[in-house]
């Protein structure tokens, strides 16, 4: 069955994609605070990445510390084959519920 | 100077994070700390962002089984109040069973993933506080939808509103006790099963 994604967990795994390479917790957590227009806990991007991670959409590793962290390592994230295949197959359905919809939306549709 | 954050909040995010993430979440919230949130806001509202930001993390590991345990205290209100009986033995050992087994669970669950057994004493107090608060809301919800006569005689039957409004805060010591038991027992059996101790808090 396919993996249909939360709008939380879209924005999370499309910013590992965007960010590639530097995808570690903080660079996630600003990067999906950007997309989203808002603030979001840190708590909240850490439980998503959690979550994606025991279901195997995403895979991580331990990078160095920084000063500015005293030393503590980064976790990289990047996606795993399940996780872009969940990004398409979500994206394809959100598509196919708008298709021959007119946007945006007004009472008279 | 280096900012640094309280350091109780510190270790209150520490126990209810899993042992092997607890460096990597919390340098995450080190480095925003510093490199965003301090110099914009100074150091009192620094201090309160990275408080909440922890608590947080707190409300999110417990609020399942506070779910569980507030649900059952109000499912069990609810029976008392639209259901009266004479004899509670059943039902107290069925919601006293749910309630302690609630505590059990989540004191094992979050002493195995942070392998510390204080994070079992958090999560009994987290457990039964944010329970609480899930009871009372719960009772408050009901006894607005049901206050006739016929339910108000079987609240006073059950042990009055006062019972029902104050035992679900007379089980935060309790909710401690069991939650510390169980915690020991679930970062003994961590740390038997995968051995490694848990990474002391890193100062500046």
């Amino acid at each position: 069955m396919a993996d249909i994604l939360g709008a939380f967990e879209q924005a999370v795994l499309l910013a590992i994609v965007r960010l590639g390479e530097d995808a570690y917790g903080r660079a996630v957590l600003k990067e999906v605070q950007v997309r989203l227009d808002r603030d979001v806990a840190a708590g909240a991007v850490h439980a998503t990445l959690d979550r994606l991670e025991n279901k195997g959409l995403v895979g991580s590793r331990l990078g160095s510390g920084t000063p500015i962290r005293s030393g503590r390592p980064r976790r990289f994230y990047r996606l795993r084959p399940r996780g872009f295949r969940a990004l398409n197959e979500t994206r394809a359905a959100v598509e196919s519920l708008w298709r021959g919809l007119d946007w945006p939306l007004g009472e008279s549709t | 100077m280096t900012a640094t954050p309280p350091e109780w909040a510190e270790a209150l995010l520490r126990l209810v994070l899993d042992r092997d993430h607890a460096d990597s979440v919390s340098g995450d919230l080190l480095e925003e700390y510093r490199a965003t949130v301090h110099p914009a806001r100074g150091q009192s509202r620094a201090d309160r962002w990275y408080v909440m930001q922890t608590f947080g993390y707190v409300a999110r590991s417990a609020g399942f089984w506070a779910a569980i345990f507030g649900g059952a205290f109000v499912a069990r209100t609810s029976l008392d109040w639209l259901a009266p009986t004479d004899d509670f033995h059943v039902r107290s050992a069925v919601s006293t069973s749910i309630g302690v087994g609630t505590l059990m669970v989540a004191g094992l669950w979050a002493g195995w993933r942070s392998s510390r057994f204080a994070a079992g004493t958090l999560a009994g107090l987290a457990t039964a506080g944010f329970g609480a608060v899930v009871s009372i809301v719960g009772a408050v919800a009901l006894l607005a939808v049901a206050h006739d006569p016929g339910t108000m005689a079987a609240i006073r039957g059950s042990g009055g509103l006062a019972e029902v409004f104050t035992l679900p805060l007379m089980l935060l010591l309790p909710g401690a006790i069991v939650g510390t038991v169980a915690g020991v027992a679930g970062a003994a059996v961590r740390r038997v099963l995968s051995p490694g101790s848990p990474s002391p808090t890193i100062n500046p």
